[in-house]
């Protein structure tokens, strides 16, 4: 891994001595007081950093696993509980719909990304510098929108009275539909910001992971007289199996997780249409103050999400990756 | 408290370069034309779409309050008011909200830089006893997603009486692996030689760091930097759930606020949102450039 200069060297003529690996007999013990002096400097630049994480990560974390143990509220002993947290969450029947419903909302989430990710890339690899830099620059500013501006934006977009969609859709001849308020349509409008506000990080790693396909391979290509589409699919595609593999789990996992358009845009209505999992969580925490359920469902989707992302990982992972 | 990573934001401009040779093989002639025109004509239809829905926001924010959802649907306002814009800047809570914020940014973007490059550093170049041990226990806090420590996150500052302080909303999120790991990587690459010569010269590992490694760190810095900037910018459930009082509102929670309880402002909610978003534009905008010249980090994946 590192190569580094072990410490400080007392005088010119020991380090270089050490440099060219001549033993020399006082380095045993000059070595210990280095090491001990280079522990202290390397600790004290550390601790920061681990304390920090462990008083806001490791520590919350493990509480977290404590505590979906038992029953507790701010102003309580903790009672163990055993396993009863997991296993009212398993029968909650809104709980397990609105994982149902995350894993629908990734649906529609993420293979739209993946597609508008490519074509781009595809585009922005065949332009110039200028028309490049303008296509990178663009399609990244939406991920710079917090979620709360675009919900602001798209709410408004498909406001029924006088919102832009409506009047689109108007021109084709179909009536006004309350987009957000409606059971079927409430969910795939709460995707479509979704994919804006993710679309650029995936354009950019897709186009990242695009340009490292050596350019030898299309000539080969169009050697043998393929057109765009052969290459795309037995060039492209195949080579680029790792990006989609990672584009495909980390996609996946943030639309599950997605939680900050539905709280500011619907707040889960109507009917728990766009209750999705984390939400769900988030509203029981506030509304509950016996918190071991909510902590053991979010434990519980944790787990979920890492199966899935586990055999995602596997099916696709299990042919061998072809070397670029 | 989001976890982000930074690994995939670096070198926009970078990436996606093609080379001489790609760009040299050009289709002449009629099929030549046509591809040229739906090249032109797809890439107009991604720009559109990405920056439709922020061009709408900043139009409808010179729009009168009944004007932004009026019918028959019209895009550009008949007469443009710049009352919305003038009205939500003389509003002394949305100008507390937006100077609340950007402080807390940069505070938090100076210590996140501070704590995980020193760690960075630690790691990348330095050895010490049970690094392989620290290395694991650090990574791991990577990958544990925020729902799973959020509630206890909230119960832990709730012990360490920090609600309703500045200092939740900065230290929590502070030290963070991701940007830890992207800084290491940088700083592994940084050549041996000229650490060698300082230690020559007796420099001590932290005059290393801060007089080596420090002043080279501008592009990673600035990559990390802008992440951690636009991560408290735009952060809204941590705020809401550990900020009550309104001197500390934060910006997001504050148009989310704006929004419930002066519903019918449509055009001022449209410039208040406008002008929230824009710091995070310029600053993007601007380390565009600065990322430009830092090319080597794009090399580092």
């Amino acid at each position: 891994m590192t190569q580094t200069v072990q410490a400080e060297p007392t005088t010119l003529g020991t380090a270089a001595a050490r440099r060219r690996g001549r033993p020399s007999r006082k380095q045993p013990r000059a070595r210990t007081g280095m090491n001990a002096r280079s522990n202290t400097m390397a600790y004290l630049m550390l601790a920061p950093v681990v304390i920090l994480l462990t008083i806001f990560v490791v520590w919350p974390v493990v509480y977290a696993v404590y505590l979906s143990f038992y029953n507790w509220s701010f102003y309580t002993d903790p009672i163990p509980v055993g396993w009863r947290n997991y296993m009212n969450v398993l029968g909650d029947r809104t709980f397990i719909e609105s994982v149902g419903r995350g894993l629908l909302f990734a649906v529609m989430v993420v293979p739209v990304q993946l597609v508008i990710a490519f074509l781009f890339a595809s585009l922005v690899r065949t332009v110039s510098g200028r028309v490049a830099t303008l296509l990178k620059v663009s399609i990244y500013i939406p991920t710079i929108v917090s979620g709360v501006i675009a919900s602001i934006i798209f709410v408004l977009i498909y406001n029924y009275q006088g919102g832009i969609l409506n009047a689109f859709v108007g021109l084709f001849g179909v009536e006004k539909q309350a987009w957000l308020g409606n059971v079927s349509t409430a969910l795939p409008a709460l995707a479509v910001p979704a994919i804006w506000l993710g679309l650029g990080i995936c354009s950019l790693i897709m186009l990242a992971g695009m340009v490292d396909i050596p350019a030898t391979y299309y000539e080969a290509a169009d050697l043998d007289g393929a057109n765009w589409f052969q290459k795309t699919f037995f060039v492209t595609i195949p080579l680029m199996k790792n990006i989609f593999l990672f584009l495909l789990i980390t996609g996946f996992t943030a639309a599950v997780q997605q939680f900050e358009l539905p709280l500011v845009m619907t707040d889960g209505g109507p009917l728990e249409r766009t209750l999705l999992p984390n939400l769900y969580i988030f509203q029981h925490f506030r509304n509950d103050t016996y918190v071991g359920y909510s902590i053991a469902a979010a434990i519980l989707l944790m787990v979920v999400l890492g199966s899935i992302s586990a055999v995602i990982f596997r099916v696709l992972n299990s042919e061998k990756a072809v070397d670029g | 408290m989001a976890v982000d990573t930074p690994v995939t934001a670096p070198a926009i401009s970078e990436i996606g370069r093609t080379t001489r040779r790609q760009r040299g093989r050009r289709d002449t002639g009629a099929k030549g034309v046509a591809v040229l025109t739906g090249k032109i004509a797809a890439g107009a239809l991604l720009v559109l779409l990405a920056l439709f829905p922020l061009a709408w926001m900043v139009i409808a924010g010179f729009k009168s309050r009944t004007e932004v959802v009026a019918t028959p649907f019209q895009f550009f306002p008949e007469v443009w008011r710049v009352e919305n814009y003038q009205q939500i800047l003389a509003d002394p809570e949305f100008v507390r909200s937006m100077s609340v914020t950007f402080g807390g940014a940069i505070l938090f973007t100076l210590l996140s830089l501070t704590v995980n490059s020193l760690g960075a550093y630690a790691f990348a170049r330095l050895e010490f006893a049970f690094k392989n041990v620290l290395w694991v226990y650090v990574i791991t806090t990577m990958f544990i997603p925020g729902m799973a420590i959020l509630l206890t996150s909230f119960v832990v500052v709730t012990r360490l009486r920090m609600l309703d302080t500045i200092a939740v909303l900065v230290i929590p999120g502070a030290a963070s692996a991701a940007h830890l790991f992207f800084m290491r990587q940088y700083y592994l690459n940084v050549p041996m030689a000229l650490e060698e010569a300082a230690t020559l010269d007796g420099a001590s590992k932290w005059g290393i760091y801060r007089h080596i490694f420090l002043p080279m760190s501008k592009p990673v810095f600035v990559v990390v930097g802008m992440t951690s900037f636009l991560a408290f910018w735009n952060s809204y459930v941590w705020p809401i759930m550990t900020i009550t009082s309104r001197d500390l509102y934060q910006i997001q929670q504050f148009l989310a606020t704006f929004r419930s309880e002066r519903a019918a402002e449509l055009g001022m909610l449209m410039a208040g949102s406008t002008l929230a978003a824009l710091p995070v534009m310029i600053l993007f905008l601007v380390f565009q450039r600065h990322i430009i010249g830092g090319i080597k980090i794009a090399g580092l994946k």
